[in-house]
């Protein structure tokens, strides 16, 4: 059998090699230049407004959802002296720990309800609830659209303030419950005296 | 009827609790009058050491011989542990003087400044907000 001797198959496959990149470049220099040379493409659609409906304004939130809620949170754990003796309340079944872990979450998710930007601070025409101290809601108003960073920041702080409360829930640990309440009021605090009463508390500086 | 009418008194005062803790989270400035200053001795009825403010209920004799019934707001528990005050220290019917700031809407409410105990100690129990009037010294 005669061995055939392939010498130039190196060289081939070298020229095809360059033949294939040449091919590539040109390519590429082609849809670069019919690139340019097209319309622009269309502008991204703006993406669509959120499917939020604010129903309820701040206020209302505030009223309606999140103050009585907070204040389950936080009377499920107290001392009383009354009658003569000094009484603990806790939760003790396994019921009443989901009933305050229930509100603690009507809390947390209630914060989101004061992120969205279009919600009013209060209904049409409500006025301050105690002029001169704390801000009419278009006062109020003012200064969310001058620092909304900063209310979403104590919004957020606010919101996280629950979570030892929900951990110590779910641990059933009413001693860090309680611990926890002091945190939350802080952080409420925090919100309102930046945003609802400012003057109230320069003036007690 | 008796059964019905002592339900109906304890979801009143019921409702009242709920209403004075409810307006807890106002300015200062806005439930209570500094031009008011009041100093109430007298007995205690009820404590609540509870989150996010305590509430003392005490009754003082009023000069005209009545007894008047007052609720008044302190600063957290957490804030009165740390300032050496604590709830064992409340006994009911002990004697004791508080110092603070009489309601604007409701006169038989107080915020609490100062507690003096009949041991002689005395310990501030101003929630955040209040006048700046030395208390918390």
């Amino acid at each position: 059998m005669t061995e055939v001797a392939f010498p130039s198959y190196r060289p081939f496959m070298k020229y095809s090699r360059h033949r294939h990149a040449a091919a590539a470049v040109v390519l590429v220099a082609a849809s670069l230049l019919s690139g340019c040379a097209a319309p622009a493409p269309e502008q991204a659609p703006a993406p669509a407004a959120p499917p939020f409906r604010p129903v309820a304004s701040i206020r209302e939130v505030m009223n309606s959802v999140i103050d009585p809620s907070v204040d389950e949170v936080w009377n499920a754990v107290k001392s009383v002296v009354d009658d003569g003796r000094l009484t603990e309340h806790t939760p003790v079944k396994d019921e009443d720990w989901a009933e305050v872990r229930r509100h603690a979450l009507i809390v947390s998710e209630a914060a989101n309800l004061l992120l969205m930007h279009d919600r009013p601070v209060a209904p049409p025409g409500a006025p301050s609830l105690a002029p001169g101290v704390e801000l009419t809601p278009e006062e109020i108003r003012s200064l969310i659209d001058k620092n909304p960073d900063g209310w979403n920041f104590y919004v957020q702080e606010f919101q996280d303030s629950l979570k030892p409360a929900l951990a110590a829930i779910d641990a059933k640990n009413a001693q860090a419950l309680f611990d926890a309440g002091e945190k939350i009021d802080t952080t409420c605090e925090n919100c309102h005296s930046t945003f609802w009463y400012p003057k109230a508390v320069a003036s007690s500086r | 009827m008796m059964k019905m009418k002592i339900t109906l008194v304890l979801l009143a005062a019921g409702a009242l609790c709920a209403v004075q803790q409810a307006q807890a989270h106002h300015a200062f400035a806005a439930e209570y009058d500094v031009a008011k200053p009041v100093t109430l001795s007298g007995t205690l009825t009820r404590m609540e050491w509870v989150n996010p403010h305590g509430w003392i209920y005490m009754d003082t004799k009023e000069p005209d011989g009545t007894v008047k019934h007052w609720t008044v707001e302190t600063s957290g528990p957490s804030q009165m542990s740390r300032r050496g005050l604590k709830k064992t220290d409340f006994v009911d019917g002990m004697s004791l003087q508080v110092k603070g700031y009489q309601g604007i809407k409701d006169q038989s409410l107080a915020n609490g400044r100062t507690l003096v105990l009949t041991d002689g100690r005395s310990f501030y129990i101003g929630s955040v907000g209040g006048p700046n009037d030395g208390a918390d010294k």
